[in-house]
């Protein structure tokens, strides 16, 4: 079916129950595996936006310029844009049904992309949290109209993100705010060189999409860069950290902001952050089951955790271990050099299977619709 | 934790169909274990050797000795280092190693300073900068310690960290042989670390060739290579006890005992000569080095011969990490090395 603007707004009328039932429920509604978006490379590598169903048949890979970071999906339209991982310039708006590259966005000059950003859920709007070049590390939220005409992402303008080097977003559950964790790292155009470890600033933020900002909270450490966000549908925010100290130093790197109550540390045990080497990927906090899945690909493990009593649910290793997703029956999980894996947390018991999805080169962030 | 992870699948290959199951195995329980069995052993040793000196009944050189076959223990086994030492922090345990601060020295003698006498306990909640080889060899061979007429200061600093090392090393072992322990996870697939042997065999690969890059880097180090071409000698591995060129033959006896292993699988004939020839090379040259690197760094005439070794370990690096990968269909690195 060619791609026209009738076309898709027709895909778009048949998929609009995907944002009242949910992705699992339609899917498996027409007899279909989920569809697993995500970033990946092979082994030569070139970059693909890459939709794969659960049960490893292809959907679509499609081959792009730059390596890609986060997806985030239209609500309702079978479109989503594949970010540019920092620094890049690119981003990538995909036909889900047969992976058509609908668009290449660029950046506006003096702005590059950190790899997040979400579609509003009325459709019309996109934000992407990006690096202010002029002042290199301010961060900013762009702000991108779809036009429904054109098929195309149009930027419309930008808002300040209230701190440094932001990276993921997340809206929270009224859907007009956003949660922005602002990494506190300046980084210069064209380069992931790190310029003011001795001089971080992260911090969390919520502020409405307009960018009035309603908190701004700080991690107990400075140099401990707020990465990754995941949201419950309580208003529960639980971040991942990357710390930039050293090696050996044992600090928190989640922190948990539940509805009310200040920005605090999750407490995990102190031989669970020794195995995270520092540096947490991807989080994922399943609301019916109250759980919080996080990705610690450095240190080749992957943790559930009662999102209540931080009980720890799994603790394992898992190779290189990227983006983690909510299934009903808890969480699926890709890998950056092995088998992805499928975690089924319901009950008493937690059983693991190995996903016939393909091994390795998955990019750290994911979507599951 | 709520439960044991249950593995959903429950299909076992049989070992001896598999090639590559059947080198996973054989590198498991021939090299990797009896490598950690060696660097427990020459822990147990250390401790052996500690004791009697500090009460007097054998010389220095004894715990010299026993420090050097540690240090060797360990860094044969850093190139095979998969699974629980390298894991929670535990090789920072080990070797506080590059020191760019000269932390060790600094924080040994504020610990010793703090704790009259020091404690086995106070040791093993300090930090990791005092807890390893890095900090013995200071007690050992530093020349501001005056540890023959100072015994009582810092007698139990070697006690402290020759039983810490015990402690670690034997608490690595019992996470190999434990039931569903490291052992089993490189012998019975598909298991909770590894969905197969050829997810196994990666994870050992991918070790070794950063072990060998690792390599690199500790002779590049002191070589200027990171300090435009000036010589930084105190960046050498062990340079308190000129072992860096025996940590170096030691960590390279260890990556080719994995080569060895695995050459069978390889289906290029001529890459596997390349890498023997390679590994030989390297060897011979480290052999060659007439003095310890620590002094050969320093005099501007030995770069020839050290540029040398450096672009035969470069060789090897880029034997393994691109042809060999790709000869095994073996992925080298990508989130973990490269994320965001």
């Amino acid at each position: 079916m060619p791609l026209t603007r009738r076309t898709l707004l027709s895909a778009g009328a048949a998929l609009a129950g995907v944002a009242a039932v949910g992705g699992w429920a339609f899917w498996q509604g027409r007899g279909q595996s989920p569809l697993l978006l995500s970033a990946r490379n092979d082994d030569a590598g070139q970059h693909y936006c890459a939709g794969y169903f659960l049960d490893g048949k292809q959907a679509f890979a499609t081959p792009v310029h730059e390596r890609c970071h986060d997806i985030t999906r239209h609500p309702f339209l079978p479109l989503a844009l594949f970010v540019g991982r920092r620094p890049s310039r690119e981003s990538y708006l995909i036909d889900l049904r047969d992976g058509t590259l609908v668009q290449t966005l660029h950046s506006e000059p003096q702005r590059h992309f950190y790899g997040h950003a979400v579609f509003h859920r009325q459709g019309e709007w996109l934000y992407a949290t990006e690096n202010d070049l002029s002042d290199p590390g301010r961060g900013v939220l762009g702000r991108y109209r779809l036009d429904l005409d054109a098929l195309r992402l149009v930027r419309d303008g930008e808002v300040p993100t209230h701190g440094v080097g932001p990276h993921q977003l997340k809206w929270m559950p009224d859907g007009e705010s956003l949660v922005i964790a602002n990494g506190g790292i300046r980084t210069e155009s064209d380069s992931r060189e790190k310029m003011n470890l001795d001089a971080m600033a992260p911090s969390l933020v919520i502020m409405d999409r307009h960018g009035e900002r309603f908190s701004k909270e700080t991690p107990e450490h400075r140099q401990n860069s707020i990465r990754h966000l995941a949201v419950a549908d309580d208003g529960t925010v639980v971040s991942g950290q990357q710390y930039q100290g050293p090696a050996w130093d044992s600090v928190p790197l989640l922190a948990i902001k539940r509805p009310g109550q200040p920005y605090q540390t999750f407490p995990v045990a102190t031989e669970q952050l020794a195995m995270m080497n520092q540096y947490t990927a991807s989080i994922a906090i399943h609301s019916e089951q109250r759980l919080v899945a996080m990705t610690a690909p450095r240190g080749n493990r992957f943790f559930v955790w009662d999102l209540d009593t931080a009980e720890t649910v799994v603790d394992t290793p898992m190779s290189d271990c990227a983006g983690v997703g909510v299934v009903p029956s808890g969480f699926a999980v890709t890998s950056g050099q092995g088998r992805c894996r499928h975690f089924d947390c319901r009950g008493g018991s937690v059983t693991s299977e190995w996903l016939d999805l393909p091994s390795g080169w998955w990019d750290n962030h994911l979507w599951l619709s | 934790m709520r439960s044991a992870i249950v593995l959903g699948c429950v299909v076992l290959l049989a070992a001896c169909s598999n090639p590559r199951q059947e080198v996973t195995s054989q590198l498991a329980q021939q090299v990797l274990l009896p490598a950690h069995q060696q660097w427990h052993d020459r822990n147990a040793a250390l401790v052996q050797a500690v004791k009697g000196f500090c009460e007097g009944d054998a010389e220095r050189t004894s715990v010299a000795q026993a420090f050097m076959a540690s240090q060797q223990g360990w860094s044969y086994l850093q190139p095979l280092m998969v699974g629980p030492l390298s894991e929670g922090n535990r090789s920072w345990q080990v070797q506080f190693y590059p020191d760019k601060r000269n932390m060790v020295a600094q924080q040994a003698e504020a610990l010793l300073d703090s704790h009259d006498p020091l404690t086995q306990q106070a040791l093993d909640g300090a930090s990791v900068v005092v807890q390893g080889l890095t900090a013995f060899e200071y007690v050992l061979f530093d020349d501001s310690v005056e540890l023959q007429a100072d015994k009582a200061r810092y007698c139990p600093m070697l006690m402290g960290i020759a039983h810490h090392q015990q402690g670690l090393s034997g608490e690595v072992m019992a996470l190999w042989e434990e039931a569903g322990g490291m052992l089993a996870q490189l012998t019975d697939f598909p298991n909770d670390r590894y969905a197969s042997a050829e997810d196994a065999l990666g994870g050992v690969l991918r070790v070794q060739i950063t072990g060998v890059d690792v390599l690199k880097k500790k002779l590049g180090t002191p070589m200027g290579r990171l300090n435009q071409g000036v010589a930084q000698p105190y960046q050498a591995e062990a340079w308190r006890s000129r072992q860096s060129v025996a940590s170096l033959q030691a960590s390279l006896a260890g990556a080719q005992a994995v080569w060895e292993r695995v050459r069978s699988l390889v289906s290029d004939g001529e890459l596997a000569g390349k890498i023997d020839q390679a590994y030989a090379e390297t060897r011979d040259k480290l052999e060659a080095l007439p003095a310890p690197l620590f002094e050969l760094v320093q005099d501007p005439a030995n770069q020839p011969l050290l540029q040398d070794l450096y672009r035969s370990l470069d060789t090897l690096e880029t034997l393994q990490q691109a042809e060999l990968a790709s000869d095994l269909g073996i992925q080298i690195g990508f989130n973990a090395n490269d994320g965001d």
